[in-house]
């Protein structure tokens, strides 16, 4: 992996909130056409571990480069990625429409009308265009969340539980959407609790665990014994940690 | 209930800001008490005490009106993190019910919060300032009434808006109509209208009664009223950011932002609060005198300058209920930093309120028959407010209503807007003794506030730039 180019290094980072350190010395690498996976128990620190990584939280201590941009440029970082946060929150008073046509806006995308219908068909949410974010059900508050990470086609997403709250039917969208991405040379970094999803789709995976690092690498080698599958591997190292 | 409350304050703006705003109170309430003797020397006891009941009425009309504007506005920007707002959607309680808990809680944190350290605070001068502490336990009492009525007389007006704006309004207008058959028509003695004064005036045990009874009806008149939150509708808009961010294209870089936060000004419905906030007040400033002069008989120098003053200071509460609108966490996925938003709701605040202030100052001009102190009112109303909302932008960023609870951030933002103020009153009102150099003086200041806004900006984008949008509420989350 040595010659492949990093889309993300973060060298002994650091978070602390009051007395509770969330994240611990974490040294994590991704390398450009990677879907990465990173999974751990509640409180494990992957939140705040990927808000670093976007650039929506400082490290305490720690180097971060994040599509090839400081971790001291969080506005270069997040105009260079795409972010699906933990929870859906467009803004209240925008429609769906207004809000992806807000993110083409700030990101400077051409073609807002284009992006912005192409996305709402992809999503079929024609039909909710123009209702305000507010009176969206979460499910579809979730689908103009992804739309607007994905509608200025970055090279790196960073995605925490992108299919919560999608029925099976825009999992599967969604999966093939990331799985096309990946295919054509680009990265995501993916943070959720659905292993069978994360199974299918990562090449490289770590897990976090109590702010710390257990283990990374492909599930192949991570495996102790043959067979053994992604939540076992989980089990494992979240019950060792 | 109260630990809740206590713990938002305290997450919000941190425990020493939380415990200091009583101390500020208190220490504040013993200064003035001492003062008072001297500096109100000349005033009856009956205007002062009416003075004191008034703030008390108003302060709990605010308060109350917070148990619904509030509870939008708290919903908008904390999310779930109040549980007694969300509680009745998770638990078989009802949103009536929880609003009952909600106005309890606050009534009892407000009294605790502000009227215990307030009472104290005079009870500690009272040998200083010639009261015995009798007076100052009912002194107390008194306003803690005056202010539970006023408290629940806005609950009772807010849900009632909620139910129908009809009904509504002619209970404004009802009580509009009592309050000016006191104030100017004195057809009515203010003691009638707020009975918590009138004891001090005939010491009858039975008003007190009678205020405590009240406090406690218009509450409970207001809980049926309250409609359950049971959102069925979807409400939809023709898409328009596009179009008023084309409108407010002179902005430049700015005119995407300032389009999302005129369209969710609009349709929150802040905008009719922001600006008739803003008029009630500039005009309540014009009534207050006008009652000094005409209906207690103390003559005050005001002129159209001493007004202009008074814009900028009064426009804070514009700009905080701009801050208000929503909570924009969904711009921490995105290239905006806080400071950004900041710019865009300060020229938005600056857009509201330019012509009002103009449109003020002008119209007294007229009334007063100064219209030669009009020039000088609009420069002092512009650099006024150009520099209090920039002093309010560098201290309180996205967060005004919040971090001006901070004692800290309220005594920096005294010693910033005070002194420039109180000395542009003093010039103002030294104009008809020697124009020449109390002019210059107004000029001089409103030039210093105009130049020392400039740093105030720019120091406000180092210090709110790398803050995430959640910073208020989620800062500390752990996951």
């Amino acid at each position: 992996m040595g010659d492949l180019m990093s889309v993300i290094e973060a060298v002994n980072v650091s978070k602390s909130f009051g007395e509770v350190e969330a994240v611990k010395g974490v040294n994590l690498q991704v390398h450009a056409g990677e879907f990465f996976g990173l999974f751990g128990p509640n409180g494990a620190g992957k939140t705040t571990l990927l808000r670093m990584l976007a650039g929506q939280l400082e490290p305490d201590s720690g180097e971060i480069r994040t599509a090839e941009v400081s971790h001291r440029d969080p506005i270069g970082i997040r105009r260079a990625i795409g972010i699906v946060p933990e929870v859906e929150t467009p803004p209240t008073f925008l429609t769906a429409r207004e809000f992806l046509e807000l993110a083409c806006r700030i990101r400077g995308v051409d073609d807002v009308r284009g992006r912005v219908d192409g996305w709402l068909g992809f999503f079929e949410m024609e039909g909710e265009r123009n209702v305000l974010c507010r009176d969206l059900s979460k499910g579809q508050r979730q689908k103009v969340m992804l739309a607007s990470a994905f509608i200025h086609e970055p090279g790196l997403l960073l995605l925490d539980e992108p299919f919560i709250n999608l029925d099976p039917i825009y999992q599967r969208r969604v999966r093939e959407y990331l799985g096309g991405l990946v295919d054509k040379g680009r990265t995501v970094f993916m943070c959720t609790h659905i292993l069978e999803i994360a199974e299918r789709l990562c090449t490289r995976v770590a897990v976090i665990n109590r702010g710390r690092i257990a283990d990374q690498g492909t599930i192949d080698q991570m495996r102790s014994a043959e067979g053994e599958g992604l939540e076992d591997i989980f089990m494992r190292l979240v019950e060792v940690g | 209930m109260l630990r809740e409350e206590w713990r938002l304050h305290k997450s919000l703006i941190g425990p020493f800001g939380s415990g200091f705003f009583p101390v500020f109170i208190f220490a504040l309430s013993s200064v003035l008490a001492v003062a008072a003797s001297m500096v109100l020397g000349n005033i009856s006891q009956s205007t002062i005490l009416m003075m004191l009941h008034v703030a008390a009425a108003l302060y709990g009309c605010f308060v109350g009106a917070m148990g619904h504007a509030g509870e939008q506005v708290m919903t908008r920007r904390l999310g779930q993190i109040n549980v007694l707002l969300h509680i009745s959607q998770i638990l078989p309680v009802s949103f009536r019910r929880t609003m009952a808990v909600f106005y309890l809680k606050d009534a009892l944190f407000y009294l605790l919060y502000s009227f215990v350290p307030l009472t104290a605070g005079i009870a500690v001068a009272a040998p200083l300032a010639g009261v015995t502490l009798w007076s100052v336990a009912l002194l107390g009492v008194t306003m803690s009434l005056t202010f539970m009525m006023g408290m629940g007389l806005s609950f009772l007006l807010s849900a009632a808006v909620a139910r129908s704006r009809l009904a509504a309004g002619a209970l404004g207008l009802a009580t509009l109509g009592l309050v000016l058959m006191v104030w100017p028509f004195g057809v009515l003695e203010p003691g009638r209208l707020l009975l918590p004064l009138g004891f001090w005036g005939r010491r009858d045990p039975l008003l007190l009664f009678a205020s405590s009874l009240i406090a406690l009806v218009l509450p409970v008149a207001a809980l049926p009223v309250i409609r359950e939150r049971i959102r069925s509708s979807r409400e939809r808009h023709v898409s328009s950011l596009l179009s008023t961010e084309s409108r407010f294209s002179f902005a430049g870089d700015m005119s995407t932002l300032l389009a999302k936060e005129w369209l969710e000004l609009l349709r929150s419905g802040a905008l009719t609060q922001a600006v008739a906030g803003f008029v009630g007040l500039i005009l309540g400033v014009y009534a207050v005198v006008w009652l000094f002069e005409a209906g207690i008989g103390i003559p005050l120098p005001f002129n159209v300058v001493s007004y202009s003053g008074f814009v900028g200071l009064v426009g804070v509460m514009t700009y905080s209920w701009i801050t208000n609108v929503e909570h924009n966490e969904s711009l921490n996925s995105m290239p905006v930093s806080v400071d950004m938003v900041v710019e865009a709701k300060v020229s938005l605040y600056l857009l509201l309120t330019a012509g009002v202030s103009a449109f003020y100052v002008i119209l007294i001009g007229l009334a007063r028959g100064e219209l030669g102190l009009v020039p000088l009112g609009l420069l002092v109303a512009g650099a006024t407010s150009v520099y209090a909302v920039a002093v309010t932008a560098y201290l309180t960023g996205l967060w005004t209503n919040t971090m001006f609870f901070d004692a800290r951030v309220l005594v920096k933002f005294s010693v910033a807007v005070v002194p420039p103020l109180t000395a542009i009153e003093v010039a103002s009102l030294l104009m008809g003794s020697g124009a020449f150099p109390a002019v210059g003086l107004a000029v001089a200041v409103a030039l210093i506030q105009l130049a020392l806004s400039i740093p105030l900006i720019r120091g406000m984008r180092g210090m709110w730039e790398s803050k995430p949008f959640s910073f208020a509420i989620t800062s500390s989350k752990v996951n």
